[in-house]
């Protein structure tokens, strides 16, 4: 799975936040805020990856446990998806 | 969720950006501004963010009246009277492709300044332009219409 294209991550002042470009604008016409993990995640999943690589990624980037990096990995991609955000 | 809503939700509004009335500032399909919600009158060369029917409109402020703001997109060749209730936010910062331009850059302060202040010439060389082009083709209409008789 992977996010699908047509979405920027843009910084302003400490938050990260998505935004639609191009074509994508005309579908999708709010933003998405994005807290760090999600952060991490959104530009991960930029490739093609499934959740088990996320949650390694995770664990080994922060110190996070299996567990909570489990959970983190499949609220984000249980938040994408629902919103049409993952292809 | 609607502009309003994420203004006063959120404090901010990202997006995309829609026509070319902003050009060359801003482009459809490639930036993305950055809007906060109106607190304090705005002032000449601020860019305001208000509704026109059903669509939002981003377009720079170029005096400010006792009923509200003249303004006029920096591609546009005509003003607008918005009243101050009219106007929901301001722009804050965007980002041209990639590159984050806060609207305190001197280089931003130097092109709105500029693009104000060219506005005469500007309409001027459209005036001509379209004059000439009406010309040409009244020229080749005559030419054309002798041929077929």
């Amino acid at each position: 799975m992977k996010v699908k294209s047509g979405f920027v991550v843009r910084a302003v002042g400490d938050e990260h936040i998505a935004v639609p470009v191009g074509d994508r604008a005309k579908e999708f016409h709010g933003m998405i805020k994005l807290n760090e993990t999600a952060e991490f995640l959104w530009s991960f999943f930029k490739d093609e990856h499934t959740e088990e690589e996320g949650i390694k990624a995770l664990t080994e980037t922060y110190d996070v446990s299996d567990e909570e990096a489990k959970n983190g990995v499949s609220n984000f991609v249980k938040m994408m998806t629902e919103h049409g955000f993952m292809e | 969720m609607t502009i309003e809503e994420l203004l006063k939700q959120e404090g901010k509004f990202l997006g995309p950006t829609k026509g070319v009335s902003m050009l060359p500032m801003l482009k459809e399909g490639r930036d993305t501004i950055v809007v906060y919600p109106k607190k304090e009158r705005l002032a000449p060369y601020d860019v305001a963010l208000y509704k026109r029917g059903e669509d939002y409109i981003l377009h720079r402020v170029i005096s400010v009246t006792d009923w509200g703001y003249i303004i006029r997109g920096d591609n546009c060749y005509y003003d607008e009277k918005i009243k101050e209730d009219r106007v929901i936010g301001v722009l804050g910062e965007y980002f041209k492709g990639d590159k984050h331009v806060l609207l305190t850059d001197k280089e931003y302060i130097k092109y709105s300044k500029r693009i104000v202040k060219n506005y005469p010439i500007r309409k001027f060389k459209v005036k001509i332009k379209g004059f000439i082009k009406s010309v040409i083709k009244k020229v080749f209409f005559k030419k054309r219409q002798n041929k077929t008789k």
